[in-house]
Formats: C-alpha cells, sequence, structure tokens
C-alpha cells in the first residue's frame, strides 16, 4: 500500500490538548484505515509530549487488536517550520499518496497549508477566549478552500475531506468583480509613496 | 473668579482645540504627499520600515510581501529595490521574525535584479545596489495575552525605543530641515499588520509628525499602511480598533470587514 500520511498540528502559541485526544480515539483510527491512511504524524506542541505518549501507546495497541497497522508518531515543535510535514501530507514523497492535514484555525498554518494545496481540515480551539478563528474557518470552509472540522467528528471530516480533494479551489484566489483592477499591496505602496509613474 | 482660575479654565479652552486641530491635519490622508522624480533615483533615497509581531502577524506579513514581490503579473510586482533602505522592526527574544526577514532579503534583492535584465534594463541591473536594510529589536509592548493598558510601564519603553528608531537616520542639525540629497532619512513609509509593538510605533509616528520633529511632518515623512489580519472576518482587532482612525491607508482582507470597520477601511482582495 503506497504511504498516505494525516498530519495533525496544534501550532505554538496555545496548548489544544482536546485534538491531540481526538485524533488518537479509536473511531478516528478506524477511520484513516478505511481511508486509505498509512500514517499518523502529530506535532502536538509544548507540554503535550506525555499525553501524547500516553494515549499514542494504548491507541497503537487498540489499533493493532483491530488489524490496523498504522503508524502513529509526533514532536513538539519544529524551529524550521511546519513546511516538510505539509509536503509529506501532501505526497511529496516518492510513491506517497495525497494525505490531508488536520489544523488549529492559526492564520499562519492555514495559509502555509493552502499554499502549498494539501487538503486541510481546520479545527478551531474552543479554549480561546476570542472567536475569531471560529470565523475565519467558518468563512474558509463557506468558500471551499478548507473542510471544517468538529472534534467530536473528525472521523466524518476525513471522509469529506476525500470528497473535497476533488473541487479543491486554487490559491491564491484571483481577484474578481470590482477588485479586479485593484493593484494589490503594491499599488497602495505606490500610491503612498508618491510614485508617479 | 480670581485670575488664576480664570486663566487656568482659558488655556485650556484655547489648547485643547489647537491639539485636537493639529492632529486631524496631521492624519489626514488627503495631506501632500512628497514630489518624486521617479523610482530608484539615487539623489531620493526611499525607506520602508515594516514591523513584524510574532507567529501569526509576522506569517502574515512575510506571506503577503512574498506574494507581493514574485507576482507574475507585473503591474502588482513589488520591485524591492524601489526602497533603499528597509528597516525591520522585531520584538525583542523573536529570533524567527528577524531570520524570515533575512531570508526575505536575501531572496527579493535579486529577484529585483533579475527583473530589471529581463526587461532589457542592464545600466538599472547593474548600477543600482541592493541597498540597505537593517533588523532592530524594541523591547515587546506587552507579554502574550497581556492587555495593551494594563502594561504601562513596558509600553512607556516601548514608545522610547519607537522613537529611537524612527529617528535613527535623522539629526539636529540640517539647514533648514532640508534633507540632505542622497541620505537615508526618516522611514517615507510605515507597514504593519497589527501586533502591539506597531500601534505603539504608528503612535509614535504621529507624535513625532505632530511636534514637526527635525521637520519631519514639514517633509511629508512616514506615511503609514496598516494592513488587518486575514484572520479577522467580521470584527476588527484590538490594534485595527486602535490605528483605523489614524493611519492613512487601512486595508482589510474580508468585504464584511470593510463595512464593519467603516472609515478609512478598504478592502482591495486578499492580500496574503
Amino acid at each position: 500500500m503506497s504511504q498516505k500520511t494525516c498530519f495533525v498540528t496544534v501550532g505554538a502559541t496555545a496548548s489544544f490538548t482536546a485534538l491531540i485526544r481526538a485524533v488518537l480515539e479509536a473511531d478516528f483510527l478506524t477511520a484513516l484505515q478505511n481511508n486509505g491512511y498509512t500514517e499518523l504524524l502529530v506535532q502536538y506542541g509544548e507540554g503535550g509530549k506525555q499525553l501524547f505518549d500516553t494515549h499514542s501507546k494504548t491507541a497503537i495497541n487498540a489499533a493493532k487488536d483491530e488489524g490496523n497497522e498504522i503508524k502513529i508518531s509526533g514532536f513538539d515543535l519544529d524551529k524550521a517550520g511546519l513546511g516538510r510535514y505539509m509536503r509529506q501530507a501532501k505526497g511529496a514523497n516518492l510513491g506517497a499518496g495525497e494525505g490531508v492535514v488536520i489544523s488549529h484555525a492559526g492564520s499562519g498554518t492555514i495559509l502555509d497549508a493552502l499554499r502549498i494545496s494539501v487538503p486541510l481540515i481546520v479545527v478551531p480551539n474552543a479554549d480561546l477566549l476570542d472567536n475569531h478563528q471560529v470565523e475565519l474557518a467558518e468563512v474558509l470552509a463557506e468558500q471551499d478552500y478548507v473542510v471544517y472540522g468538529k472534534l467530536e467528528s473528525l472521523d466524518k471530516a476525513l471522509g469529506e475531506a476525500e470528497v473535497w480533494r476533488k473541487k479543491q479551489r486554487q490559491w491564491p484566489p484571483t481577484n474578481s468583480g470590482v477588485h479586479r483592477h485593484a493593484n494589490g499591496l503594491k499599488g497602495v505602496m505606490d500610491e503612498e509613496m508618491g510614485f508617479l509613474d | 473668579m480670581g485670575i488664576v482660575t480664570s486663566i487656568l479654565t482659558i488655556i485650556p479652552l484655547i489648547l485643547l482645540p489647537a491639539i485636537a486641530y493639529r492632529v486631524l491635519i496631521i492624519t489626514d490622508p488627503k495631506r501632500n504627499k512628497p514630489l518624486r522624480h521617479g523610482r530608484q533615483n539615487a539623489q531620493e533615497p526611499t525607506h520602508l520600515l515594516i514591523v513584524l509581531g510574532s507567529g501569526g502577524h509576522t506569517a502574515e506579513m512575510m506571506s503577503m510581501l512574498e506574494r507581493a514581490v514574485t507576482d507574475p503579473d507585473p503591474k502588482l510586482k513589488l520591485n524591492w529595490k524601489d526602497y533603499t533602505h528597509r528597516t525591520w522592526v522585531v520584538s525583542s527574544g523573536d529570533s524567527i521574525s528577524a531570520q524570515r526577514a533575512k531570508e526575505f532579503e536575501e531572496m527579493a534583492t535579486p529577484l529585483s535584479t533579475q527583473d530589471h535584465l529581463m526587461a532589457g534594463k542592464v545600466k538599472k541591473a547593474t548600477d543600482i545596489g541592493p541597498g540597505k536594510y537593517e533588523i532592530v529589536t524594541v523591547p515587546r509592548a506587552r507579554e502574550i495575552h497581556q492587555s495593551l493598558w494594563t502594561s504601562p510601564v513596558s509600553s512607556l519603553q516601548c514608545t522610547l525605543e519607537c522613537w529611537k528608531v524612527l529617528t535613527t537616520h535623522t539629526t539636529d542639525t540640517r539647514d533648514g530641515h532640508l534633507p540632505q540629497a542622497g541620505k537615508t532619512d526618516f522611514p517615507d513609509l510605515i507597514l504593519c499588520n497589527g501586533p502591539a509593538t506597531s500601534t505603539i510605533l504608528v503612535f509614535t509616528s504621529i507624535l513625532l509628525r505632530f511636534l514637526n520633529h527635525r521637520g519631519c511632518s514639514e517633509r511629508h515623512k512616514m506615511r503609514t499602511i496598516y494592513v488587518e489580519s486575514w484572520a479577522r472576518v467580521k470584527q476588527p482587532s484590538l490594534s485595527g480598533k486602535l490605528l483605523c482612525r489614524v493611519v492613512d491607508r487601512f486595508l482589510v482582507q474580508w468585504p464584511q470587514l470593510e463595512k464593519a470597520v467603516g472609515g478609512r477601511a478598504e478592502y482591495l482582495g486578499m492580500l496574503v
């Protein structure tokens, strides 16, 4: 079977233990197997190691009993960025198929994933006081850029990602309508500088 | 009423409207822009200042700039050498943002030379050097999750450092405040996107213009562009709320936010 990676990232600034727990649940691991995934890679953030280690051990054992041979691994943070892991999920390795990224709703991570156009499931962190991350995830899901994932039904989101893979929209979006002629950041900078050409 | 009390009442009555009037004038986006004679004119150096935050702010700023300097459409493509001096402001301890700035500089300047060569402008490509850039650090205005106004001491320290950063290439000894040809001066343009430091830096630039410190206001320096975070869909951020009436350009990345903010907010498509 060709390699197919599900990469999960919780980000660097806030902890998101609920997401780590959710992707190590039996239902989710079964869903991974049903969708042909061979590898689950988790960026669990600072302080997430203990939780990840204990939960992944039980998860691996439980999966083996069910005949699920999925490889589960994790790391806390990578200063060099997540590009490498996102490309692995994209299927950049020889003979690998395209997988999926499951991410917290941080704008930087979402942008990284959109730029290499890997299917993305965004899971907003309900523990954060400010809910603007939910708004971003909603509007992006509405416009078919990402799949909106809920913690309690991640297995369903995984199935949606398979369908969504085929209708994925290109990034960055081309300007349309009244903004077709807008000159972007350069235009604004030129106007403010007083460059007249 | 004694004479002292009446003087004490009259002075604020005269001063306050005067101050308000001055603030309105210097924060009017329609105020005069400097007269320039073409881009990349060695006699007219240009100075761009970019504020990086941490995490998402830096990611968005770098994404926006990378998109602009690599845009396939020549009309939208930012030529990095249009700015002869670039100042990157990062918060102390944020080595990742400093690293990203350095990487961007190493990518963007050769790109600009390449553009000139492709367009057959050999003289431009060879004569105009890469310009200069510097990465300066200022102390954090506040720690993550600390509110802006509960940290007066660190905010004040940050303001002082911002003052230093903004005035670092200026001197007191200019005749009649005229800029010296070919020398770097105050930033012409400040580009920022929302970390607390950027709010303080923009307000410091307004204070400098209010005082016309070293002639910065009459020489039309420090125009400001604020780009609201792409993550803000319906409501502006705290920095956005504080800055939306005082920056020259307030760019938002979702149409619904343009309406919510009103005033100076403009939606020109997604920029990240």
